[in-house]
């Protein structure tokens, strides 16, 4: 057991110190892919926790996630490549202490916490990727189909808002080509 | 045993605190946004821990993980999609820029 | 020892590759040049671009050829030939297949140069039309074999092959994985006689190298995957199943380096109207017709 605390000592330092460099570093893409590696990182702690396939789609679904972040960042930002250095922050200190406190308080409940006796016995990967698609399909059959129709309805609302409207079309740009 | 809870505890604390530190402490929409995904990031190590350590046999636990992972992709789709008409009308996604929103 | 062999057939398939993609390519066979071409880079010097993003450039290709060594840990190459045999496989390929994205990004960005970094982003938007397209035909297959495990997808094929029991998920998959990787006609990250290069365009020397290695070792992963998902892996009469893989694979993988030659190159927003508007329409359509003919046909 102690393998696991150890790769899990490992991939939590890893998570921990790319999500610093998040937003330490200038350059808007290393930013993005910082917390992109955060995330991978997070996905190998399930990795060594035994939940294969959480660990998997983390890693999967982050991958595409945070490489459109990047390209984000790019189209949104000054000084994308962070050659300016430019000052990004406002309300630093108040923001540190606020960080400070709320890591402080949840290590305190964390260990403070009585969790009880600690479970040993876990099924193999594949009886519980079954497992988890019973799950989906069985009694959280409701919420899984919610979060599904919650996706679809942000990706139109966000399409939506994206959008330009019609009426602020330039109408002699439309009309030049013809 | 206990340990390996704890230390995956501490990890998500360590990554909600420096999510919340970066949440409140960026200007930009983007970079908020980030901090967001570090503080549910941390949700997720959290849960995944619960579950493993503490009720590896409730499967309703990877479930939960699956719903965070979805509030994940909803919230970037509704912030790139408010960031794209920000950027549109005035030119920038800097919430410095934004106090116009309190009304 | 159980990685050793694996990796000896991986090794010799990529250097069969590259003879092969010489062959189609400039016409002639030759057996030496690859290696005569790779100790040539080894010996070059690696140029640096002014101001660039030196940990990106030096990490991009590495990366890449991580993400491919991935993706082909989870291929069989037989029943018992296989790196890893996970229970999440066929998920885990496209999670590793994912990192050529963010590879390519950042092999992109990393140079500092116009070129690059256009071919780089273009592979975002690349992504953004085959990510679904390789996703749900794999949904489709999973189906059918009632498990992720990349061994049983293979076993479930023993009555009838993929490719004649789903060919319109084949078709798609065939799709996503030429502009996964990046090859003609859907080569327009690198796009040779455009973008002069694109992502490769900055890289030079043993970088190139590693670039060029890890092309062939995805190359490699899709069309083992090809091979385990739609043609039956090792399953077949009278030779020795890592045969039947293996030859099944380089025929694949010859056929993807090869289709470019006869058709044009596809402009970024007409593959990605395509992709949106029929393709992913049709891999509906596709996981629709397996799962009626997964409760009703029983082969």
């Amino acid at each position: 057991m102690s393998a696991q605390l150890a790769f899990l000592a490992f991939f939590g330092a890893a998570a921990l110190w790319f999500a610093v460099v998040v937003f330490r570093t200038h350059s808007m893409v290393r930013s993005a892919l910082a917390l992109l590696f955060s995330q991978t990182a997070v996905g190998a702690m399930f990795l060594v926790m035994q939940a294969e396939f959480l660990g998997v789609l983390q890693i999967m679904m982050m991958a595409t996630e945070m490489s459109v972040m990047a390209i984000f960042m790019v189209m949104f930002m000054m000084d994308p490549g962070g050659l300016g250095a430019m000052e990004m922050t406002h309300q630093k200190k108040r923001s540190l202490w606020a960080g400070g406190l709320a890591l402080i308080a949840a290590l305190g409940v964390s260990w403070l916490g009585n969790w009880g006796p600690v479970a040993t016995q876990l099924a193999l990967p594949a009886r519980q990727t079954e497992l988890l698609g019973i799950e989906l399909l069985g009694r959280s059959m409701l919420i899984f189909e919610s979060a599904g129709l919650t996706i679809l309805t942000a990706m139109i609302a966000a399409t939506m808002v994206a959008i330009t409207p019609l009426e602020d079309e330039p109408k002699k740009e439309r009309h030049h080509g013809h | 045993m206990v340990i390996e809870l704890l230390l995956a505890l501490g990890i998500g604390a360590g990554l909600f605190g420096v999510g919340l530190y970066g949440a409140l402490s960026q200007t930009n929409l983007v970079m908020i946004m980030m901090g967001v995904e570090l503080m549910l990031a941390a949700a997720l190590v959290n849960l995944v821990a619960f579950w493993r350590y503490l009720h590896p046999e409730a499967m309703s636990g990877q479930m939960f993980v699956l719903i965070v992972m979805t509030v994940m992709a909803v919230e970037m789709a509704v912030g790139f999609g408010v960031a794209i008409a920000r950027f549109r009308s005035r030119g920038s996604v800097e919430m410095e820029e934004a106090r116009e929103l309190k009304g | 020892m159980s990685w050793l062999i694996p990796l000896i057939a991986l090794i010799g398939a990529i250097y069969l590759l590259a003879v092969i993609e010489g062959w189609s390519l400039g016409g002639a066979f030759s057996l030496a040049r690859p290696a005569r071409a790779a100790l040539a880079m080894i010996g070059q010097e690696s140029t640096k671009t002014r101001k660039s993003d030196a940990l990106f450039y030096q990490a991009g290709p590495v990366l890449l050829l991580v993400a491919g060594v991935l993706a082909v840990a989870v291929i069989p190459l037989a029943p018992d030939i296989i790196l890893a045999d996970m229970a999440t496989g066929a998920l885990f390929l496209n999670a590793a297949l994912a990192y050529v994205l963010v590879a390519l990004i950042m092999a992109g960005w990393g140079p500092n140069g116009a070129y690059a970094m256009i071919g780089g982003w273009r592979f975002l938007g690349q992504f953004l039309g085959y990510a679904m397209l390789i996703v749900m035909p794999i949904t489709a297959v999973a189906m059918r074999a009632e498990s992720l495990m990349t061994t049983q997808i293979v076993t479930s094929q023993a009555g009838l092959w993929n490719v004649f029991y789903q060919p319109l998920g084949f078709v798609l998959f065939m799709i996503a994985a030429q502009a996964l990787i990046f090859l003609p006609p859907l080569d327009l990250p690198v796009a040779p006689g455009e973008l002069a290069g694109g992502v490769e365009a900055e890289y030079s020397g043993p970088q190139l190298l590693v670039f060029r290695l890890a092309r062939f070792v995805i190359i490699l992963a899709l069309a083992g995957a090809a091979t385990t998902f739609y043609f039956g892996g090792w399953l077949g009469p009278v030779l020795p199943d890592w045969v039947w893989s293996g030859l099944k694979t380089m025929i694949i993988a010859a056929a993807m380096l090869s289709v470019g030659r006869f058709l044009p190159r596809l402009r970024e927003e007409r593959f990605l109207a395509l992709c949106w508007k029929l393709g992913i329409p049709l891999s509906l359509i596709n996981i629709l017709v397996v799962g009626v003919l997964v409760l009703v046909v029983p082969v």
